[in-house]
C-alpha cells in the first residue's frame, strides 16, 4: 500500500499555473470519480485553494508507478492543459513524505502566513468532498483524521497562530491587550478606507459594541454605517464625539493632520483620563506624532503597524520549528497505525516464514526418502504447502480481523510471535 | 513542625515550577498542576500554622522563622484570590518562586530557643494576632500591588515603544492589571489601618503609650500615608496609568523598609 501527494503551492508555481489546475467544489466531486477506479487508484482526496492545487492518492504499492502517471496525467484534464505547462512546478511525495506534506499542510506550516487558520477549514472541506463522492476510504479516512489531530496539537502545543500579523487584527489585539475586552467600548472610524472596514468588521466581530463612523462623503459613511450598526457623525463634529470612542482609526487623505495634540488632550480629560488607542493606517499620517507621547494616548501609524507584524511573523517562524518536530512524531505515530490498516506485507511476510520453514524442513529430510519421481516430489511439496496453508488460515483470518478491528497490539503480538522483523 | 513544612514547600515548589513553565510554554495542563499543588501546598501549611500555635503555645507569629513561613502563607492567599476573582495566571509566575523561597528559608532557619516566656508573655494578649495577621495581609495585598504595577509599567513601556518582547503577549491585559493594582491598594490600605489602629490600642494596653517613636513605626506611618495618597490620587480620575504605578512600586519599597529594615535598625518591635 503506497500514499502519493502531488500537486503545487503558492511556493513552487505563479499563479497563472495554479488557476489552470485549480478546481471548483463540482470539479473536484467530478474529477475525483474519474480519478479513482479502484484498480490503480483507489482512494483519493483534492485539495484545491488559492494557494494550492493537491491531490492525494491511495493505492496498492506495486502500482506506485501506475499511479504516479495517472494523477499527472489525471492533472491534465485529459489532455487539456499541456503537461509541459506545469511539470516543472509539480511535486510528487510518496509514503511518508506524502503524510509529512499533508500534516504541515493542514497545520499551516506550508502555508503563505505560517499559521493562518483558514487551511484547516479547507482541507476539512476537500475532505467531506472525497466522502460525499466516495472516494475516502479507510486508509483516507484515518489519514486525514490524524492530519486534523496534528494541526490541534499544532495550534494548542505551540504560538503559531498567536500574534496578529494583518493590521485589522492587529486593531484587535491591541485593543484587547489596553482595554482587556472589547465588549462595552466604542471604536470611531475617520474616514472609510478598505483596510479601516475591514479593522472595524474585526472590532465588531470581538465584541466591541458601538461603532461610530465620519466620513467626508456622508453616502459611504452611511452604508457603512449600515451594515456595521454604527451611527455617521459629522466630519467637523469630532472635536465632540473624540471623548467617547476608545479606539480610533484613522483612514482619510487628508493631507493636514485630524486629529491634534489638542483634540487628543481635551479629549483625554474629557475621558477622565481612561486610556486611547489611536490606529493610523493613512499617508501622509493623520494624527499628530505629538499625540502619541500623552500619557495613557497609545499611537500606532502605519509603520509602526508593520513592525510588529513582521516581528509577529518571525516569532510564529520560531514557533513553526517547534511545530516541525511534533509534526515529525506524529507520522511515526501514523507509520504504526498504517502498519495495521496495511496487513498484507504482515500476512505475506508471515506465510513466507511457514513455508519457509516447511521447505527446509523436505530438504532436510529428503535423503532419507530415497529416488522419487517427480510427479511424487510434486506431491510431497503439495501436501506440506497445503497443510502449512490449513493450518495458517484461521491465523491468518484472525489477523485480517484485528485489521479491519484496528486492533494495533494483536498485530503486533502477532508480529512478535512469529519473529517478524520490520 | 518542621516535616509538615518540608511537605508544604515540595508542593510549593511543584507549582512554582509549574507556574514558570506555564508562564513560558503557555500550557493549561502546566497551570492546573500548577494550581492544584498550590492548593494542596496551602491546606498543608495551614494545618501547619494550627499545630505549631497548638504545640508551641503560641500564636506563630513571633520568632523570623514563623513570621517568614507566615508571610509565605500570605502571599498564596493572596496570589488565590487574585486568581479566583481575575484570573490573572501570569502572577503565580512570581509569586510562587518568591513564595517557594520564603518557605525554605522558614524551613532552614533553626527554630528559636530563647526565652520562650517571652514570646508566650508578649503573645499573650488577644490583640497580638490580630494586629499582626492584619498586618501581614495588608504586605500581601501590597505585594500584588506591586506586581500588577511592574506588569502595567513594562507593557506601557512596549505599548509606546511598539515594540513587544516574548513576555508581553503572556502579562494580562493594561485594565486588568490597573484594576487589581487600584483594588488590592484599597485592600491592603484597610487591613494596614486597622492593624496599626489594633497595634496602638494594644501598646497603650501595655504601657499607656500609643507611639514609640521607633523605626518600624515611622516606616509605617510613611507606608500608610503613601498608600492612602495613591488612593486618593488614583480615585481623582478613573484612569491614573503609569504614575500610580509607580507609586505602588516605590510603597513596596517602603513595606520592605518596615518589614526587613526596621528590624536591623532595632526598637520597641521585637520580632520579624
Amino acid at each position: 500500500m503506497s500514499i502519493v501527494l502531488i500537486g503545487i503551492n503558492h511556493k513552487s508555481a505563479p499563479v497563472e499555473v495554479r488557476e489552470l489546475l485549480a478546481f471548483s467544489e463540482s470539479a473536484c466531486s467530478e474529477g475525483l470519480r474519474t480519478l479513482v477506479d479502484g484498480d490503480v487508484v483507489r482512494e483519493g482526496l483534492i485539495v484545491s485553494t488559492c494557494n494550492r492545487v493537491e491531490v492525494l492518492a491511495e493505492t496498492a504499492a506495486e502500482r506506485l508507478g501506475d499511479t504516479l502517471e495517472r494523477v499527472n496525467h489525471f492533472l491534465t484534464r485529459t489532455d487539456s492543459v499541456p503537461r509541459s505547462f506545469f511539470e516543472s512546478h509539480v511535486y510528487q511525495h510518496t509514503d511518508d513524505e506524502a503524510v509529512r506534506h499533508l500534516f504541515r499542510v493542514t497545520s499551516s506550516l506550508d502555508s503563505m502566513v505560517v499559521g493562518e487558520p483558514q487551511v484547516l477549514g479547507q482541507v476539512r472541506r476537500a475532505y467531506s468532498i472525497a466522502l460525499e463522492a466516495g472516494t475516502a476510504g479507510r486508509i483516507l479516512n484515518r489519514l486525514v483524521h490524524h492530519a486534523f489531530r496534528v494541526a490541534k496539537r499544532v495550534r494548542t502545543e505551540t504560538g503559531i497562530g498567536a500574534n496578529a500579523v494583518s493590521i485589522s487584527y492587529m486593531a484587535v489585539e491591541l485593543g484587547k491587550k489596553i482595554f482587556n475586552s472589547l465588549e462595552g467600548h466604542t471604536a470611531l472610524l475617520i474616514g472609510a478606507g478598505e483596510m479601516a472596514e475591514l479593522s472595524a468588521r474585526h472590532l465588531v466581530k470581538a465584541g466591541v459594541s458601538r461603532v461610530l463612523l465620519a466620513n467626508r462623503t456622508a453616502e459611504r459613511a452611511q452604508n457603512l454605517a449600515g451594515e456595521l450598526g454604527g451611527e455617521t457623525i459629522q466630519f467637523d463634529e469630532l472635536p465632540r464625539h473624540l471623548a467617547e470612542a476608545d479606539i480610533i482609526i484613522c483612514s482619510t487623505a487628508a493631507e493636514e493632520y485630524v486629529i491634534t495634540e489638542q483634540m487628543a488632550r481635551e479629549s483625554l480629560a474629557r475621558r477622565r483620563n481612561r486610556p486611547s488607542f489611536f490606529i493610523d493606517i493613512s499617508v501622509p499620517r493623520n494624527i499628530d506624532p505629538a499625540v502619541g507621547k500623552i500619557a495613557n494616548v497609545f499611537v500606532f501609524d502605519i509603520d509602526d503597524l508593520e513592525s510588529v507584524i513582521s516581528s509577529n511573523i518571525r516569532e510564529r517562524e520560531r514557533e513553526a520549528e517547534r511545530a516541525e518536530l511534533i509534526v515529525e512524531s506524529e507520522i511515526m505515530q501514523f507509520q504504526q497505525t498504517l502498519r495495521v490498516l496495511d496487513i498484507g506485507p504482515t500476512i505475506g511476510a508471515l506465510r513466507n516464514k511457514l513455508q519457509g520453514i516447511a521447505r527446509s524442513e523436505l530438504t532436510r529430510q529428503r535423503n532419507r526418502l530415497g529416488p522419487l519421481t517427480a510427479e511424487q516430489e510434486a506431491a510431497i511439496e503439495a501436501l506440506l504447502v497445503s497443510t502449512v496453508n490449513k493450518i495458517s488460515h484461521p491465523l491468518l483470518s484472525h489477523m485480517r480481523r484485528s485489521s479491519d478491528s484496528s486492533d494495533a497490539e494483536a498485530i503486533q503480538a502477532w508480529r512478535d510471535i512469529f519473529g517478524l522483523e520490520e | 513542625m518542621r516535616s509538615l513544612l518540608l511537605a508544604v514547600l515540595a508542593a510549593y515548589v511543584v507549582s512554582a515550577i509549574h507556574a514558570v513553565l506555564a508562564f513560558l510554554n503557555k500550557r493549561r495542563a502546566l497551570q492546573r498542576v500548577s494550581e492544584w499543588a498550590m492548593g494542596a501546598g496551602f491546606a498543608l501549611h495551614t494545618a501547619a500554622l494550627i499545630a505549631d500555635w497548638a504545640i508551641d503555645g503560641h500564636y506563630p507569629l513571633f520568632y523570623p522563622r514563623e513570621t517568614l513561613s507566615f508571610l509565605a502563607w500570605t502571599l498564596v492567599a493572596a496570589y488565590a484570590l487574585v486568581l479566583y476573582r481575575y484570573g490573572a495566571r501570569p502572577l503565580g509566575a512570581v509569586t510562587m518562586p518568591l513564595v517557594s523561597l520564603l518557605t525554605f528559608i522558614a524551613v532552614i532557619i533553626r527554630p528559636a530557643t530563647s526565652d520562650r516566656a517571652e514570646a508566650s508573655s508578649l503573645a499573650a494578649s488577644w490583640l497580638f494576632p490580630v494586629h499582626t495577621t492584619l498586618l501581614l495581609f495588608a504586605y500581601g495585598a501590597f505585594f500584588v500591588v506591586f506586581l500588577a504595577s511592574i506588569m502595567y509599567l513594562l507593557q506601557e513601556r512596549e505599548l509606546k515603544l511598539k515594540t513587544f518582547s516574548a513576555i508581553f503577549h503572556r502579562l494580562p491585559s493594561l485594565t486588568m492589571v490597573n484594576e487589581i493594582a487600584t483594588s488590592s491598594a484599597a485592600i491592603g490600605l484597610t487591613l494596614l489601618t486597622v492593624g496599626i489602629a489594633t497595634g496602638m490600642v494594644w501598646a497603650s494596653s501595655r504601657d499607656g503609650r500609643l507611639w514609640h517613636n521607633d523605626p518600624k513605626e515611622i516606616f509605617a506611618a510613611l507606608t500608610w500615608l503613601l498608600y492612602l495618597l495613591l488612593i486618593l490620587y488614583r480615585s481623582s480620575a478613573s484612569w491614573r496609568g503609569s504614575k500610580a504605578a509607580w507609586m505602588g512600586v516605590a510603597g513596596f519599597a517602603l513595606v520592605l523598609l518596615t518589614f526587613f529594615g526596621a528590624r536591623l535598625m532595632g526598637g520597641y518591635h521585637v520580632f520579624g
